[in-house]
């Protein structure tokens, strides 16, 4: 009896260890698929020392604020050549405080400053990227506010040569 | 298609006060000048890189480009419809280029 139950525990002991493996196993592969396929936490955007340069000759040293600019671009690029990209704001736009200019940066891009666009509230264009890089939108209120938002978009085809 | 062949498009019908899409095309080869011809040769930098929007006399709005805008550019961008008045886009490029192209208007 005593060996019965004596085996009997070891090996439901046995199967809840193969079991507790297995769950941890698949945990640890799903969060490094995950983390393999993320490449990145959420605030992994830092700026690179040519980002920072390019800012600085533009607007000085004014603060940046990360909000308020929503840009729609494909998370995965193939083609590098045409990468559509949507940028608008979510503030009302009143005349004392409205767009005055959307800027675009692309980090890895041989020139990073990619456009300037004066006097929309909204505007949908395409851009050319070099390889997977972050693309920022800044947004320049006429009260002499900036607003900056970072997407990164995986790209297939270098589009810049 | 040659470049320079420009096409400024409106949404067919227009009332006073709305906001309408204006899209801008323009056919053009905007190259980096870090491509090369098969021959090995490389082609030279050539894009557009000052574009402006004209409502009537009025100046609504002004775009800053450089070689990282895709070949055949486009923009669309609200505008609100205030007047009948010819709408006109201007681009110009590096090498000295003007293209127009203007479009009415027109209040149904």
């Amino acid at each position: 009896m005593d060996e019965l139950t004596g085996s009997l525990w070891r090996k439901s002991r046995a199967l809840s260890l193969y079991f507790m493996d297995r769950r941890a196993f698949l945990a640890l592969t799903g969060s490094s698929v995950a983390g393999l396929m993320l490449g990145h936490g959420p605030d992994d955007d830092e700026m690179t020392d040519e980002v920072k340069r390019v800012l600085k000759a533009r607007f000085g040293d004014r603060t940046l604020t990360k909000a308020h600019v929503q840009f729609d671009i494909p998370e995965n690029a193939p083609d590098g050549r045409f990468v559509p990209i949507f940028l608008e704001t979510d503030l009302p736009q009143t005349p004392d405080h409205s767009v005055k200019a959307f800027h675009v940066i692309v980090d890895h891009n041989p020139d990073i400053y990619v456009a300037g666009f004066w006097g929309v509230p909204s505007i949908d264009t395409r851009i050319k990227m070099r390889r997977t890089s972050y693309v920022r939108a800044i947004a320049e209120m006429n009260t002499g506010e900036l607003y900056v938002s970072a997407k990164k978009v995986f790209v297939t085809l270098n589009g810049c040569g | 298609m040659a470049t320079g062949d420009a096409r400024v498009l409106l949404p067919p019908s227009v009332t006073n006060g709305d906001v309408i899409y204006v899209r801008a095309i323009i056919e053009h080869p905007m190259d980096t000048g870090f491509f090369r011809t098969a021959e090995g040769q490389p082609i030279p930098a050539f894009f557009i890189n000052d574009v402006t929007v004209m409502y009537g006399d009025q100046q609504i709005a002004h775009f800053e480009w450089t070689s990282g805008v895709s070949r055949d550019p486009s923009v669309t961008f609200p505008l609100k419809a205030t007047r009948e008045a010819p709408v006109t886009v201007t681009w110009k490029d590096n090498k000295g280029g003007v293209y127009h192209q203007t479009v009415d208007v027109r209040f149904s």
